[in-house]
C-alpha cells in the first residue's frame, strides 16, 4: 500500500528518541451506507477512508500519531512529532521488515463494492414491504444497509509486514408500531465478514416480519414489574449480557491497571460451574472475525472462563507489557484514527446440557427476555444495565404475556456467579461495540441462559 | 490554500462536465492533541492532523453524495463517479436543495487563539497534577481509571456553485478524570470533566474534588425498595437524559412518523416551568454558529415556552415540505454524513431556586446524581426510559443515604409534564454536534426499580 523502504524509514525516525517499539498501520477503506424510511431511499453516501497511523512504545508508555497524508515528507515529520514526547537517548536503529503472508480464512465470494447501489436498494425494499405489510399496526419502517471493504497493513519495528483485508455488510430493519397514539419499536439487524453474498443468501423477508413482530408485541404489551427475580435471557443477541457484564472486565485494558473486578484471579472460580466462555476471532466469516487483528498478530481462539474458572484475558501488545503476558490476538481499532487495543471479536457463552423447553419449564416466576437491546457496564465496579427490547412473564413454567419496558441491572461478578441453567442452543447476535479504540464490529452470542436472580427495573 | 482553490476549481469542473447541475464542497481539517497519564507518567499521548473531504450535488434532479480523505487530485473521479450513481438511486420525494448563501450572517466567534499557544509543558503539568490531586485528596481513592487533558483546533469550509462560500473555525479543550474509591470489598468510581477553550479556565483541584467526593460520597450505597418517589433529578443527570431525547424535536423525525411529538405543534407538552431554548449565539456555546452546514443563517429560538411546543428544528428540506422557513439547525456530524438537522446550544431555561432549596422543599425522596444506560435504556420512539441510576435519599428536606443499583423508569413527555419546580444550577454536557445543558429538575414522581 505503501513502499516499503518508506515504511522503514518511518519507523526509524519513530525511534529516533529512543523508543523500544515503532508500528505503521495504513488503512484504506471503501464503503456504502444507505438510509431507506417508507420504501424510499432518502440518503446514499459512499466514500474511502485513508490514513495511515503510527504508533511508538517506551516500556508501558505509548504514543500515537495519524495523518492522511502518505507522502514520505508528511510521514517522516510525523513520526518525528510523535516521537519528541518521549525523551530519550538519541538511538538510530536500521529496520528492516520482512512480508508474512498468512492464509485468507474468510473468503469473499462476491466483492460488495462491485454490486451496483440499485441491487442493494432491491434487496432493502423487500426487507421494507415484509415488515411493513406484516400487519396494519406497523406505522413506520426504516431500513439501514451498510458494506465495506476495509485494506490495512502493519508493519513494525520487529520487522513484521502483513496485510489484510475485511470485507463487511449489514442489513438493519426497524419497525415502528402505532397504537392509541402510542408507539413502540422493534428491529433485525443481521450482518457478517462477508461480500454481497450476505445479501444473496439471507432471508431478509423473516427479519422484515421478525421487527415488526417485536414492535407489534410491544405496543400490545403492559409494563414490565420490578425487582428481583430470575430472568431465562434467550440466545444469540442475549449474549450482550456475558459482553457487558463480564467481558469488558476481562479486556486488559481494564485489567493492566487493576481496574477490574477479575483482575488477579487467574485460576479462580468466577462463575457458575456451568459457564465456559470464549473469545474467538477466528470464527469463519462471523461480524467480529478477521485473519489479524489490528497489530498484526493472528487471531485466535481464547478460552477465558471454562467451567466456572477463569482462565484468561484479552491482551493486546502494550497491556500484554505491563500484564507481562503474550498478546492473544485481541488488538482492535476503529480505524487509523485510534490507537489500538484490547477488544472483544466473537464473544460467547459455550453450549450446556438443558433445552430451552426445560429452562422455561423449570421457572416458576420470572422474566423472559426474548430479545435484548443494547447495553452498559462500568468496568470499575463491574455495574451494568441492559434493556430488554422483547420481555415476557414467566408463570408455572409457562411463557405468558408480553411486557415492555424492562432494564436489567446488576453487577457482572454476581450474575455469573447465578447463572444456574445453560441451554444447548447457541447462536449469534451482531453489534458495534465502543470503547477506548473507538467502535468496532462484535458479535455476541450464548445459547438460551437463566439467572436464578436480577434487578429487573419495570414501572410496575 | 492555494491548492484547496485549485482542488475545489477542478472539483467544480469535472462535476459539471458530468451533468452535475448545482455542487457543494463540505471541507475540513484540525489537529487534536491527546495525553493521558497513569502513575505519573505519560501513558498515551496522541497527536492527530486529518482532513476530509465531501461534496454533494444534484444531478437529475436528486441530490447525490460521497466523500474521500484523500483530499489531492487523484480522488476528483472518485467523487463525482460516486455522487452520480448515489443521485441516480435516490427515490425520495421531498427535494433537497443547495443554498446560495445569505447577505448576512451574525459574527460569532470560537476560537481563543491563547489556547493554541498554551506550552504542552503547561498541558503535561496540568495533567499530572490532576492525577496527583485526585489520588491525595482522601485515602480511599485507591486507583485512577482515567486521566486526560485534550484540546483540538478544526476549520470547516463550505462552498458552492450557487455562491455561498463560508468558513467556520473553533478550538477546544477538555480534561476528564475517573477515580476509584475502596473500602472493604465496596467499590465506587467518579468522574468529573471540564470543557472550555480558554486554557487559564481549568482547576485541576476542582475537577479533582468533584471525582473524589462522587466515589466516596457513594460508599455505603444501597438498592432501596421498589416504588414511586418523589425525583429531584440533578442537573447533569437531567441534561444526559435531555440530550438522548434530542431527536424528538426533529422535524425529520416528526415529518416521518418517529417522532412522539407529530401534531403537537403549540400543544401544552410540559409543564408551565419548562422552557426550552435553542440559542447558536450564546457565550461559550461550544455548538456556537453563524450558519449551519447548508449555509443557513441560524436563529434563536424557544422550542417550548412555559410548556407549549413553540416549534420542530429544521433544515431547508423539512421547512420547504411545511411551508415555512428553515430554523437553522442543518447539521453534519462530519464530512461523512448526509445533511440532518441537530440543535445548537439547547438547554432547559433555569429558574432561580438553588438544588438546596429544591432539596428542602422535596422533604422526602429522593435526587438522582448520575444514570447510566442513555443509548439502550431509553426509547427516543416511544419515550420510555428506564435507566441504572445512583443518587441519595433526601430526608426532612436533607441528603441523607447513598443508593445505588436502582432504575428509574417513565416516559419522558410525562415526566416533563410532572416537572415541579427548575433549579437555578445550569449545567451543560460534553459537547458534540450539540451542546445540551439542564439545571436540576424536581419531579412529582418517577417509579424506582431496587430491592
Amino acid at each position: 500500500m505503501i513502499n516499503k523502504k518508506i515504511i522503514e524509514n518511518v519507523i526509524e525516525a519513530a525511534l529516533s528518541t529512543g523508543g523500544d517499539f515503532a508500528e505503521v498501520f495504513i488503512e484504506d477503506k471503501k464503503g456504502i451506507g444507505i438510509n431507506m424510511i417508507s420504501g424510499k431511499t432518502e440518503n446514499i453516501m459512499s466514500g474511502r477512508d485513508f490514513g495511515i497511523g503510527i504508533r511508538i512504545f517506551k516500556d508501558f508508555n505509548s504514543v500515537y500519531a495519524y495523518t492522511n497524508k502518505s507522502d514520505e515528507e508528511t510521514l517522516i515529520q510525523t513520526a518525528k512529532k510523535a516521537s519528541k514526547a518521549l525523551l530519550g537517548s538519541n538511538d538510530i536503529k536500521d529496520i528492516v521488515i520482512n512480508n508474512i503472508k498468512h492464509e485468507n480464512k474468510h473468503i469473499i465470494e462476491i466483492n460488495p463494492t462491485e454490486i451496483p447501489t440499485k441491487k442493494k436498494i432491491e434487496a432493502m425494499k423487500r426487507a421494507y414491504i415484509s415488515a411493513k405489510e406484516f400487519d396494519e399496526l406497523i406505522s413506520q419502517v426504516t431500513v439501514n444497509y451498510q458494506d465495506y471493504n476495509q485494506k490495512i497493513a502493519v508493519a513494525n519495528s520487529d520487522g513484521l509486514y502483513v496485510e489484510d483485508e475485511r470485507t463487511r455488510g449489514r442489513i438493519a430493519i426497524g419497525a415502528v408500531a402505532t397504537k392509541n397514539g402510542e408507539m413502540q419499536s422493534g428491529g433485525s439487524a443481521p450482518g457478517a465478514h462477508k461480500g454481497f453474498e450476505l445479501i444473496e443468501d439471507l432471508d431478509i423477508e423473516w427479519h422484515g416480519r421478525e421487527a415488526s413482530r417485536i414492535a407489534k408485541t410491544m405496543v400490545n404489551a403492559e409494563y414490565s414489574p420490578s425487582g428481583k427475580m430470575p430472568v431465562i435471557i434467550h440466545n444469540g443477541f442475549g449474549g450482550v449480557i456475558f459482553h457487558e457484564a463480564c467481558g469488558h472486565g476481562l479486556e486488559a485494558t481494564s485489567v493492566a491497571k487493576g481496574n477490574s473486578v477479575f483482575a488477579d484471579k487467574i485460576n479462580q472460580q468466577v462463575a457458575s460451574k456451568i459457564v465456559t466462555a470464549v473469545d474467538d476471532g477466528t470464527l469463519k466469516n462471523e461480524w467480529g472475525s478477521s485473519n489479524i487483528d489490528d497489530e498484526g498478530n493472528p487471531t485466535q481462539k481464547n478460552i477465558l472462563i471454562e467451567n466456572g474458572i477463569l482462565k484468561g484475558y484479552m491482551i493486546d501488545k502494550l497491556n500484554g507489557r505491563r500484564m507481562k503476558m503474550e498478546a492473544t490476538g485481541s488488538s482492535r481499532r476503529q480505524s487509523y484514527k485510534y490507537s489500538p487495543t484490547s477488544r472483544m471479536t466473537n464473544t460467547y457463552i459455550a453450549n450446556g446440557e438443558s433445552k430451552f423447553e426445560d429452562i422455561i419449564a423449570n421457572t416458576e416466576k420470572g422474566l423472559f427476555a426474548k430479545y435484548m437491546g443494547g447495553g452498559s457496564v462500568n468496568p470499575a465496579t463491574g455495574e451494568f444495565n441492559f434493556a430488554v427490547m422483547e420481555g415476557y412473564l414467566v408463570e408455572n413454567g409457562v411463557v405468558k404475556k408480553p411486557v415492555r419496558g424492562a432494564t436489567l441491572i446488576g453487577k457482572g461478578s454476581d450474575i455469573l456467579k447465578k447463572i444456574d441453567m445453560v441451554g444447548d442452543n447457541l447462536s449469534f447476535g451482531q453489534g458495534m461495540c465502543g470503547s477506548s479504540s473507538g467502535s468496532v464490529p462484535a458479535n455476541v452470542g450464548q445459547p438460551t441462559i437463566r439467572v436464578s436472580e436480577i434487578t429487573v427495573g419495570g414501572r410496575e | 490554500m492555494r491548492d484547496f482553490n485549485e482542488l475545489k476549481t477542478n472539483i467544480f469542473n469535472e462535476a459539471k462536465e458530468a451533468g452535475i447541475e448545482d455542487v457543494e464542497i463540505y471541507y475540513s481539517q484540525g489537529r487534536d492533541l491527546n495525553i493521558k497519564v497513569f502513575e505519573k507518567e505519560i501513558d498515551g499521548y496522541k497527536l492527530a492532523e486529518a482532513e476530509g473531504l465531501a461534496l454533494r450535488g444534484k444531478y437529475d434532479g436528486e441530490m447525490g453524495y460521497s466523500y474521500t480523505e484523500k483530499v489531492d487530485d487523484t480522488s476528483v473521479k472518485f467523487l463525482v463517479e460516486n455522487l452520480i450513481e448515489n443521485a441516480k438511486n435516490i427515490d425520495r420525494e421531498d427535494k433537497e436543495e443547495i443554498f446560495e448563501g445569505a447577505k448576512e450572517y451574525k459574527k460569532v466567534n470560537n476560537f481563543n487563539n491563547s489556547l493554541e499557544k498554551v506550552e504542552e509543558t503547561e498541558k503535561i503539568n496540568f495533567v499530572k497534577n490532576l492525577e496527583k490531586e485526585a489520588l491525595e485528596l482522601d485515602d480511599r481513592i485507591k486507583s485512577i481509571q482515567d486521566c486526560v487533558y485534550g484540546d483540538g483546533f478544526s476549520e470547516t469550509i463550505i462552498s458552492n456553485t450557487k455562491g455561498l462560500n463560508i468558513k467556520d473555525k473553533s478550538n477546544l479543550a477538555y480534561t476528564y478524570v475517573g477515580v476509584v474509591a475502596k473500602e472493604g470489598e465496596e467499590i465506587q468510581s467518579g468522574f468529573a470533566y471540564k470543557v472550555t477553550n480558554d486554557f487559564s479556565e481549568l482547576n485541576y483541584k476542582d475537577i479533582a474534588k468533584e471525582a473524589v467526593d462522587e466515589a466516596i460520597s457513594m460508599l455505603g450505597a444501597k438498592s432501596i425498595k421498589s416504588g414511586k418517589y418523589s425525583i429531584i433529578l440533578r442537573n447533569n443527570a437531567s441534561a444526559d437524559i435531555l440530550e438522548a431525547f434530542t431527536s424528538i424535536f426533529s422535524a425529520e423525525r416528526v415529518q416521518k412518523n418517529l417522532s412522539l411529538l407529530k401534531d403537537k405543534l403549540q400543544q401544552k407538552i410540559a409543564s408551565e416551568k419548562i422552557t426550552l431554548i435553542d440559542d447558536p449565539f450564546m457565550e461559550k456555546g461550544y455548538a456556537s454558529s453563524a450558519f449551519d452546514s447548508e449555509g443557513v443563517p441560524t436563529k434563536e429560538k424557544n422550542i417550548i415556552e412555559n410548556g407549549v411546543l413553540n416549534t420542530y428544528l429544521h433544515n431547508l428540506k423539512t421547512a420547504l415540505k411545511d411551508g415555512i422557513e428553515s430554523t437553522g439547525n442543518a447539521s453534519r456530524s462530519s464530512y461523512k454524513s448526509s445533511i440532518g438537522i441537530s440543535p445548537t446550544n439547547m438547554y432547559i431555561k433555569p429558574g432561580d431556586k438553588k438544588l438546596d432549596d429544591l432539596i428542602r422543599e422535596a422533604e422526602e425522596g429522593l435526587i438522582i446524581t448520575d444514570v447510566q444506560g442513555l443509548h439502550a435504556g431509553l426509547n427516543p420512539i416511544s419515550g420510555d426510559f428506564s435507566l441504572s441510576a445512583q443518587g441519595f435519599l433526601i430526608k426532612k428536606g436533607k441528603i441523607k443515604d447513598p443508593v445505588n443499583q436502582i432504575t428509574i423508569s417513565g416516559n419522558f413527555l410525562d415526566m416533563l409534564g410532572d416537572v415541579e419546580e427548575v433549579g437555578a444550577d445550569l449545567r451543560f454536557g460534553l459537547p458534540s454536534s450539540a451542546y445540551i445543558g439542564s439545571p436540576s429538575l424536581r419531579i412529582k414522581s418517577l417509579d424506582i426499580a431496587g430491592e
